[in-house]
């Protein structure tokens, strides 16, 4: 496997990691380098906004394709912030239980009915 | 005529402007006489803004027939009246978070606005905002701006906020005239939820609409930041209201319904707080 490295600014043409759209420019750029076997480390160098919207696209939805142990060994993040981190950790986490466990937001949805 | 009298950011306030709402709402190609008295509080521009663009979409025409010296002032200082025909006045003091009206499509505009109203400009007005804090501040604007243009199916997002440097507060506003939290949530899960059930549900952590794709999560930091800051936000959608602070958490039902969602929030700028020492996180241990 060779590595290569994905700029998220110039990978969106923005500092502001923010609109869900963007997530989606990024995580396609994943996909097509994980089917093309590359190792890849994801730079948020220079990023100076994120939100959980755009990291959930651009990260979170690899875990509906790919395996946890896969993604663990094939993706790395450098240059990103303490907040950033703090975010991406909550959106990773969040996607391994959802695509985990899909009936967990209808529970949801009958416990708030009966409240 | 349609009189609304002190209005801050109170449930009986929103509930003034929904009925106004209600009682205009079948009119088209008619005359909608407003009043504004008393008091107006600036960020409800964009709550106003949005009722009275979903009665202009029905060629009705808005004539503010009275507005108090004191209301007009800042109404005109935030530009909310400059869309209704009258002069823009300078904010000496440089308080308003300016009314603004944007396509969902709009984020890279948002992104001055925000830059403008919320970061650059204000920094003489707020020597005591730490630069964690602002960054929390902005990030949950736009996780709340981001939420409107994702969910909502809304034709414009309107915003609007005040600063209170006195009070070392800032308030900001987020409207769309979309679907609601409601009728959302019960398409996608064929449920039948109430709109209070609804905002609750959706401000749960790991809570979304979303197919195929995990998310839930902006608003759940959102209200933990809220609580941490000692903060408050509301959330208005269709008949549903919901307002959250470190003490208290209310829900209510309205008489009538919103034609859309208000997301309004209220942080202290005084809080030195350090978000990130709880949370430190290895790099490597991330995926």
């Amino acid at each position: 496997m060779t590595n290569i490295t994905i700029n998220i600014v110039n990978a969106i043409g923005d500092v502001y990691g923010v609109e869900a759209e963007d997530g989606q420019i990024v995580f396609e750029l994943i996909v097509k380098a994980f089917n093309d076997k590359k190792k890849i480390t994801l730079s948020f160098q220079n990023i100076e906004m994120l939100t959980t919207a755009f990291l959930n696209t651009a990260v979170g939805q690899l875990y509906k394709d790919y395996p946890e142990s896969f993604i663990k060994e094939s993706l790395k993040v450098s240059n990103i912030s303490e907040s950033g981190k703090v975010a991406l950790k909550r959106v990773v986490d969040t996607a391994k239980l959802f695509y985990k466990d899909p009936e967990a937001l209808k529970r949801s949805i009958d416990e708030i009915s009966e409240d | 005529m349609n009189t609304l009298c002190n209005i801050d950011n109170t449930y009986a306030s929103y509930q003034k402007i929904i009925s106004l709402y209600e009682t205009n709402k079948g009119k088209i190609f008619d005359e909608i006489h407003v009043e504004l008295k008393q008091w107006f509080a600036a960020n409800m521009s964009a709550t106003l803004g949005a009722v009275l663009d979903k009665l202009t979409a029905d060629f009705n025409t808005i004539y503010f027939d009275y507005i108090s010296p004191k209301i007009e002032t800042v109404l005109q200082k935030n530009d909310f009246l400059t869309y209704f025909g009258k002069q823009r006045a300078v904010d000496v003091n440089n308080t308003t978070i300016k009314f603004q009206k944007l396509k969902p499509t709009d984020g890279k505009f948002f992104k001055n606005y925000v830059l403008e109203e919320l970061i650059e400009d204000h920094d003489a007005a707020l020597p005591q905002m730490s630069q964690g804090v602002k960054e929390r501040i902005v990030e949950a604007i736009y996780e709340i701006f981001v939420n409107a243009q994702i969910h909502s199916n809304t034709e414009f997002i309107y915003t609007c906020g005040q600063f209170f440097p006195a009070k070392n507060k800032i308030e900001f506003t987020i409207v769309d005239t979309g679907i609601g939290f409601k009728e959302k949530i019960n398409q996608r899960f064929g449920s039948k939820l109430t709109a209070v059930q609804a905002i609750k549900w959706a401000v749960q952590d790991k809570n979304t609409t979303k197919e195929g794709i995990s998310g839930g999560i902006g608003l759940a930091v959102l209200k933990e930041f809220v609580e941490m800051n000692k903060g408050k936000m509301q959330i208005i959608s269709r008949e549903g209201f919901y307002q959250y602070d470190a003490k208290n958490e209310v829900s209510k039902e309205f008489k009538g319904a919103f034609p859309g969602t208000i997301v309004n929030l209220q942080f202290r700028t005084d809080d030195n707080s350090n978000y990130l020492l709880k949370n430190e996180i290895d790099i490597d241990d991330i995926f």
